[in-house]
Parts: C-alpha cells; sequence; structure tokens
C-alpha cells in the first residue's frame, strides 16, 4: 500500500521541517518520495497540520489500581454517544476499548502506564492488551521492596543492583524503571504519616535520597534510554518546591525524570499558606539539564487520583469527593485510590491550575517539559486538547483567569506570562522529546524508516481544543484508524519492552529469596510472552548499549 | 469432546450454529454462570454485546457484595502475602474462612512470627464468630459468637476501639473491649474475611473499624473472594465495560444494574428468553425455577434440573489448557499453565465458533 500525504503543514522538529510538503507511506514506514510510482491512495492535505503521532509518557491508563478505580466509582461513567457501531465496546464509559479510542482521536499512538508494581504487572499487560489501536509501555515500579532494601542496607552492591532491575525489567516486561516516594511504603507500614527526601526507611538504614541515588545510577549501569523515573516526596503539600528543588540538585548531574512537577510546584506564600513557586521552581529546571520533567496539569472537574504514593493518598482521604477512598498496602507497594473533585472556586485548585500552566511556559526547553496530567491525578487525558489550546493562547488563558479567585492569580506569575507555544513547539514536546527520552529510534518524527503513526489536525486558530480533540486524520503503522474524528476500526497494539542483559545469579536469589519469605515460586510474578493471547503483543527496544 | 443438541451428538460446529441460532433469535440473551478464565471473560462479554444480552456471574452474590460496600464506603486492603511478611495481629472475622480457603492458615504463615515485624514476637490472631473449634485448629483465639449475633459484635468491636458505647452486655461486651485494647496496641494488624460469609453491613462496620484503628496505627483488610477465577471475572469486566458483572447491553451501551441483571431473575421472570451458562471449573449447575432454553458450555458430567438445548463439553482452565486466572495467594492475575492438557475445547474458542455463526457478523 503505497500512500501519499499531499500538501500539508509539514511539523516535524526532529528533521527541521514547519512548511508545506509531502509525507509518502509504504505499509508501516515512512518512505523516500518514490519515483515513477503511482500512490494507491492520496489526501489532499492542504491547510492542515501534519506531525508524527503523539506520545505520553505519563498516563495511568491500565492495572489493578484504575480498574479499582473504576470499580469504586460507578457514578463516574456516563454512557456515551456511540461511535462506529461495528467496534466491540467503544461506547463503554472508561474503559480500556475507550480508552484506546478517545486517545488515537486526539492524535496519540503511543501512551505509557507510568507505574506498574512488580507483583501485578499480568494484570496490567492483560489491560494493555485490551486498549486498541495504541502501542503502549509500562514502568516497573521498585525501591520499597524487601529484597532490594536488604541489597541496600549491605551496602548497595552496584552491581547486584543493577541485576535487580535488569530482572524486575525482565520479570514484568518493562520499559523503564519509576519509583514513588521512595521507601514511603514501608515507612507508611511502620505508621509513618510524612516521608521526606532525607528520612530513614524504618529498619532498612538508608534515606530515601539513598534509594534515589542508587536506583538512577542502577538504571543508567543496564543502559536503557529511559533514566530513572521519579515521583518524590511530600507531593501536594503547600511549601514543598523545597523538596523539588532538593531533588533536582540529588540527581547529581546525572539523567533523572522528574513526575508531574505542578504538584511540587508550591510555596508558602499568602494568607492561605499557599502559592504558586512554580517561576521559581522553573528556573531551577532551566538550570539542571540533566533533568527532564513532566507537568501534571490541573484542569477544573470531577476526577479521581490514582497513585502509588500511600502515604500521600492515606493522608487526602479526608477531602475525597465523593467521600470514599481505597487504601492498598501490598508487600512490594502500597496505593490509593481517592476520588476529587477541582473547582475553578477554589483557592487552592486555582494556584493549581496555574502553577501547572507556569511550568509549561516558564521552563524554556520544549524538549525538557513534557505533556501531562498525570491522568487522571490531575485531570483526565481527555481534556489534553483544552490544555493545548491554554498553552497555545494568551487570550483563552486571560478568560479563564478572568473567572478565578482573584487572591488565588495573584499567588502566581501566569498572567504576566506572554509565551504562546508553536505547533513546532508543540511536536517537540509531544512527540520529538519523549521518542528520545524513552528511546524510541523510529517514532515521534516524520524521517523516512519511521513507523508511519501520523497525526493530522485541521489549522482553526479560534478552536484549537476541536482540531486537537477530533483529528482530521489518524495513522498507526500507515493504517488509517481514525477519520474526522472518528475511529474506523481497531487494530492490535503492541506493549513496548526493554530486555537489557544481567547477571542470572540474580534470579536464583531472587528465587530463594521467595521460596523462603512467600513460600511461593517467583514464576508467578512473571509476565510469560504468551499469556496475552494475541500475536506480536510485545515490541523490543534496542538498549543504548 | 463432545457436543449434543437436544441430546443428540453432533460435531461441535453444528451445536454451535444452532447455539447462535438459538441466542440471535431471543429478545434478551443471558450469558450466565460465567465460570470461566480470562479468555473466556473476554469472549463471554464481547458475545453479550454483540447480542445486546447481559451478563451474569454465579457468585454474584458474594462478589458484589464485596463490591457494593466498597463503593458505597471505600476500604482499605492488603495481600495475603503483606499479611504473612508483617502483620503482627490477625483478627479473622467470621465463618467458614478455612473452609472457603483451606490453605489459609499455611498462606499466612499463622504460625510463624511475621518475617517484617519490629519485635519478632509470635503472632496474636484471634477468630471472631468462626465456628466453635474452628480456631483452636489453627491456634487461634476464639471468641464466639453466635451467627446472627455476627453484626452487633462487629460494631459493637468498633464501638469498643472508638470508646463509644454499644448496647452489647455481659461477657461478650467484656472480651469485645479486651480485642479492642488489643488491636490498638497492634503495629500492623490485618482483619481477615470474606464476602461470602460476610453480609453488607458486617463488611462496612469492618471497614470503618480498620479505619478507625489507622488513626492511631497501621491496621488492613485481608478479604479474599470466591475461588475459581470468580474476582477475575470482576476485574476483567471492570476493565472492558467499566462495570463488575450483571451488565447488560440493551441500549446498546453497557448499564450496570444488581437487580435488573440478576441472571436468576431475568430467567424466572420469563424476561431472559435464550441463555448460555457457562461453567468450566466444575459440574455446576443451573437453579432457575423457570424453564429457559439454554446452551451449555459446562465440564464433563454436569447434571442440569432440565436439559439444555444445546451442550458443548469444554476444558477446565489451568488443567486441560493454559490459563490465565486470578489467584488469591498473590492477589492478582497469574499464567497457569495446564496440568493435563487435552483436546477439550476452551470456553473462548467455543464461543469464537458461536460468534462466527451469529448472521449478523
Amino acid at each position: 500500500m503505497l500512500i501519499r500525504l499531499a500538501g500539508g503543514h509539514v511539523v516535524d522538529p526532529a528533521n527541521g521541517r514547519d512548511g508545506v510538503g509531502d509525507i509518502w507511506i509504504r505499509d508501516s514506514r515512512i518512505i523516500e518520495p518514490p519515483q515513477g510510482e503511482t500512490p494507491d491512495e492520496v489526501f489532499d492535505l492542504s491547510g492542515k497540520i501534519v506531525m508524527a503521532g503523539a506520545i505520553d509518557i505519563h498516563s495511568h491508563i491500565a492495572g489493578g489500581n484504575v480498574n479499582t478505580a473504576r470499580l469504586l466509582l460507578p457514578e463516574n461513567h456516563r454512557a456515551h454517544v456511540a461511535r462506529p457501531a461495528e467496534t466491540p465496546l467503544s461506547t463503554a464509559g472508561w474503559s480500556t476499548f475507550e480508552t484506546g479510542c478517545r486517545y488515537a482521536a486526539m492524535g496519540f499512538t503511543t501512551v505509557i502506564e507510568p507505574a506498574v508494581p512488580t507483583h501485578t504487572a499480568l494484570h496490567s499487560h492483560l489491560e494493555l492488551a485490551d486498549i486498541p489501536i495504541l502501542d503502549k509501555g509500562i514502568l516497573t515500579v521498585v525501591g520499597e521492596d524487601d529484597f532490594l532494601l536488604n541489597l541496600l542496607r549491605e551496602g548497595g552492591n552496584r552491581t547486584a543492583i543493577a541485576d535487580y532491575l535488569a530482572s524486575a525489567l525482565a520479570q514484568t516486561k518493562g520499559l523503564g524503571i519509576k519509583s514513588i516516594n521512595p521507601g514511603g511504603s514501608v515507612a507508611f507500614a511502620d505508621n509513618a504519616r510524612t516521608y521526606d527526601l532525607d528520612d530513614m526507611v524504618p529498619f532498612y538504614g538508608v534515606t530515601s535520597r539513598q534509594i534515589t541515588e542508587a536506583l538512577q545510577q542502577g538504571v543508567m549501569d543496564i543502559g536503557i534510554a529511559h533514566p530513572l523515573h521519579l515521583h518524590t516526596n511530600n507531593l501536594g503539600i503547600g511549601g514543598n518546591v523545597e523538596t523539588a528543588l532538593r531533588t533536582l540538585q540529588a540527581a547529581n548531574g546525572k539523567p533523572l525524570h522528574l513526575a508531574h512537577l505542578q504538584f511540587y510546584a508550591y510555596g508558602k506564600e499568602g494568607k492561605r499558606g499557599f502559592s504558586s513557586a512554580a517561576a521559581q521552581l522553573a528556573d531551577a529546571v532551566n538550570k539542571t539539564p540533566n533533568v527532564t520533567i513532566d507537568v501534571g496539569s490541573v484542569m477544573f472537574r470531577q476526577t479521581v487520583t490514582i497513585s502509588c504514593d500511600v502515604i500521600r493518598q492515606f493522608a487526602s482521604i479526608g477531602t475525597a469527593k465523593p467521600r470514599k477512598s481505597m487504601i492498598y498496602d501490598g508487600e512490594v507497594n502500597g496505593a490509593g485510590v481517592v476520588p476529587y473533585l477541582y473547582k475553578a472556586e477554589s483557592y487552592y485548585n486555582a494556584v493549581q491550575w496555574a502553577a501547572g500552566l507556569e511550568l509549561f511556559l516558564l521552563i524554556t526547553n520544549p524538549a525538557q517539559v513534557f505533556f501531562t496530567t498525570d491522568h487522571p491525578n490531575g485531570a483526565p487525558y481527555t481534556t489534553y486538547p483544552d490544555l493545548f489550546a491554554l498553552i497555545m493562547s494568551r487570550d483563552l488563558r486571560n478568560k479563564v483567569i478572568a473567572d478565578l479567585p482573584k487572591e488565588a492569580i495573584e499567588q502566581t506569575t501566569l498572567p504576566s506570562i506572554a509565551r504562546e507555544y508553536t505547533f513546532s513547539e508543540i511536536a517537540t514536546m509531544t512527540r520529538v522529546a519523549p521518542a528520545k527520552l524513552l528511546g524510541l529510534k523510529d517514532r515521534g518524527h516524520l524521517k523516512a524508516g519511521a513507523l508511519a503513526d501520523i497525526a493530522v489536525y485541521d489549522d482553526d486558530p479560534a478552536d484549537r481544543a476541536r482540531a486537537f480533540r477530533h483529528a482530521h486524520l489518524v495513522f498507526k503503522d500507515g493504517d488509517l484508524v481514525v477519520r474526522d474524528g472518528k475511529i474506523t476500526h481497531y487494530r492490535t497494539g503492541r506493549a513496548l519492552t526493554v530486555q537489557p542483559t544481567y547477571d542470572s545469579n540474580i534470579d536464583r536469589r531472587l528465587s530463594r529469596y521467595y521460596d523462603e519469605a512467600y513460600g511461593l515460586s517467583r514464576d508467578l510474578f512473571k509476565v510469560p510472552e504468551q499469556a496475552i493471547g494475541v500475536d506480536h503483543a510485545f515490541e523490543e527496544v534496542a538498549c543504548q548499549g | 469432546m463432545t457436543a449434543y443438541v437436544d441430546g443428540t451428538a453432533v460435531p461441535l460446529d453444528a451445536a454451535a450454529a444452532e447455539a447462535a441460532r438459538l441466542l440471535e433469535g431471543a429478545r434478551l440473551p443471558l450469558v450466565a454462570g460465567l465460570q470461566t478464565d480470562v479468555a473466556g471473560t473476554r469472549a463471554a462479554i464481547l458475545l453479550a454485546e454483540k447480542l445486546r444480552g447481559a451478563y451474569d456471574h454465579a457468585a454474584s452474590d458474594a462478589l458484589l457484595r464485596d463490591v457494593g460496600v466498597l463503593r458505597q464506603a471505600g476500604r482499605m486492603v492488603t495481600t495475603a502475602n503483606d499479611v504473612r511478611l508483617r502483620a503482627d495481629l490477625i483478627l479473622l472475622v467470621g465463618p467458614r474462612l478455612t473452609a472457603l480457603w483451606p490453605d489459609l492458615a499455611e498462606r499466612l504463615a499463622l504460625g510463624a512470627s511475621p518475617r517484617l515485624s519490629a519485635d519478632k514476637a509470635a503472632r496474636k490472631i484471634f477468630w471472631l464468630g468462626g465456628e466453635t473449634g474452628a480456631a483452636a485448629a489453627i491456634g487461634a483465639t476464639e471468641i464466639s459468637v453466635g451467627a446472627n449475633q455476627l453484626p452487633l459484635a462487629v460494631a459493637g468491636l468498633r464501638a469498643a476501639v472508638a470508646g463509644r458505647k454499644s448496647r452489647l452486655g455481659g461477657a461478650l461486651a467484656k472480651s469485645l473491649a479486651e480485642l479492642a485494647e488489643t488491636l490498638k496496641a497492634a503495629h500492623f494488624g490485618a482483619a481477615v474475611w470474606s464476602a461470602e460469609s460476610l453480609d453488607e453491613l458486617t463488611i462496612e462496620a469492618l471497614s470503618g473499624l480498620v479505619l478507625d484503628l489507622n488513626q492511631k496505627t497501621r491496621f488492613t483488610n485481608l478479604a479474599f473472594g470466591p475461588a475459581q477465577n470468580g474476582v477475575g471475572v470482576v476485574q476483567t469486566s471492570g476493565w472492558m465495560t467499566g462495570f463488575p458483572v450483571r451488565t447488560g447491553f440493551g441500549r446498546g451501551y453497557p448499564e450496570h444494574d444488581i437487580w435488573r441483571f440478576d441472571a436468576n431473575r431475568l430467567v424466572d421472570t420469563g424476561e431472559a428468553d435464550a441463555a448460555l451458562w457457562i461453567s468450566a471449573y466444575g459440574a455446576a449447575a443451573p437453579n432457575w425455577r423457570r424453564k429457559v432454553p439454554f446452551i451449555a458450555l459446562a465440564a464433563p458430567g454436569t447434571t442440569f434440573p432440565y436439559p439444555p438445548k444445546v451442550q458443548i463439553e469444554v476444558g477446565t482452565p489451568g488443567r486441560d489448557h493454559d490459563a490465565i486466572e486470578w489467584a488469591r495467594e498473590v492477589a492478582s492475575f497469574t499464567a497457569t499453565s495446564a496440568a493435563a492438557a487435552s483436546d477439550a475445547p476452551r470456553v473462548d474458542a467455543v464461543i469464537g465458533l458461536i460468534s462466527e455463526h451469529l448472521k449478523g457478523n
């Protein structure tokens, strides 16, 4: 199948393109314009924006905690108008099927589920396999497991830690390593109610900072592309910018990804002791090029927070709306599911909303800041189109600001910021940089040889959100899956994995540990290749070497 | 491998064709039983959607009691492994727990000190409302309560922990008051129970009790569900439709209603005019009071209250074929290899065959 996308405005910053031109697709790949061949299909894209498919690096879309949220909140499911009648379960609210359809309609073709504990990875992969169209990946959560903490207590043998991480990736079929308030679940089991960067993990004699440093080094040692993905301490608390600044320093000049930074961009100014410190934090990020961040923006609406930061989630249950929460302990990681309503008339929520936008607008390099709402924690991913519109238009921001509590906005710098994102910056932030961060060489750009994951949008300055919500066309692997914002058909996506080599001695040690501690085979916690029940369920991504 | 239509052996494909004809001709086709692995569940729910029918599970009463309280009140929970490693106090609540989970005492290593507890002392183990003698069999302290007194006892315990008065008196009140103090002194305690042997009020009181205890110390619940992938069916239903079982597709999108889509009610009132009964784990038959023409995908040897129109004998997940199932040992899904692989057809394969015969396909 040979396809020509003719005359669109091609926005491909990875290859320096930002102007009218053609893109050619043969089967699943982008190719150079072929000589003397007639395309099987031509799409006239004059006046349209053509980008690579978008990549979301941090969105809680699948797994035990997400499913708990579904079961906890049946009232959150709205019946949606049927899209294509012939695609199974396309009408199910907040289901895996819905997730694939809605993301694809926005031009997203790869989404990463960022919090999969080592003991429940099979569940996450089963759900991911039921998300149509998209390619997926998981980040494997480590840092609370007794075996690893014992390694650290015994002096943190660097080789053993690297082997442990590589083995955890193999066991869970992960794409990267995540740590969440490192040591916090263990501290909570010991009845801690707060937990900071330099607090000691009870019994193990190591601090959160030491766990972070060891994991950061371990991830570098196994040679995977994605640096340690860190959800640091003290999320959501007034004055926690100080923790974020210390975490930036704790990276010690080495690669680190700091997740949903908006939730750490809070000062203690104002009558209520809660202000935006996003400007200060953005300045620090600008001076710390070894660190990437994603924003985790807040938007005003009902949502549910889903997090393995069990200390934080337990502390939040008093603010749950509706007033019911699920708090999960668990042998390798805690978690909590706490519903929440972000309100435009709330002082605190307005500060949070503004702080997210300030981070977007004040971090100068669009390859250092990633586009997320920490779905669904700051807002559901379905609000992305509105968020794109906000960072692209100062007028639009001012319209929203006009309806927010004045005293809240006074505690931010947002009204003074003139910056408006260009399509090229959007493409860098949502295509080029995510592909690089995750080591996906044939994604995020439109050069010959790239996977033909392509999103085509209307160029409508009057309503950017509509254009981003309903892409004009979306191709996945060269297959047209969205036309005028509507799904044409399902296809099966793949889960992206890395498989760094390691000394299998660690597997023997781990097997002995599981036999002794749990009286269970460690094999029970593995994700077997064939378990997913579809061909090509997984695709291996090369390590950096 | 054996398939029958009206009691006569036929090729599998002919049975599937007859099943498709029956389901497609129904006004409200019902998928019931649903005792199968993840692949079978997925296939069954997709079939129900295609038919605009409804689906339910044989163990729904217990499964939905659990989910019902969860979605009203929330909960704190953990895994058996966490209890095994960490709990210095274990409070079993309700009857039949070791019958419902025969390996429970061994799985929780009740006789051993918790590996990750600070003081390495022996665990304190209590059983509130178990059968007489059951506590002693696992080395627990028995707090005996009559079956119909259990909700009151749990509420009384919650009141005692919170320092409130309750109407309970006598020896029970005294032992609950002592127990309350012991619970408050635990480092990391766990209430162990199953919705199969508790009612909603007791579950809700227990959830509240555990939350209250967490104001000062750490405490959590280990709630285990029915065996044979019942919890897995609820989970699979959750990600596919957003809802647990007792969900219907009559309006073209999933709707969940525990009364409307109760399989027994649908059959007994005549609302469902055809049914697909799935029971791959053992010889479990429906106990419908009214006759409805039905297709049975069941383990060999199942005795039905009245003969199915179509019967297809299927393999048992994890024995005849590899399977993904919910394992309460790990509180998540695990992959099981066939213990004695055979050619017996899988539920998902048979449903696939039925779907191919649907005219609308």
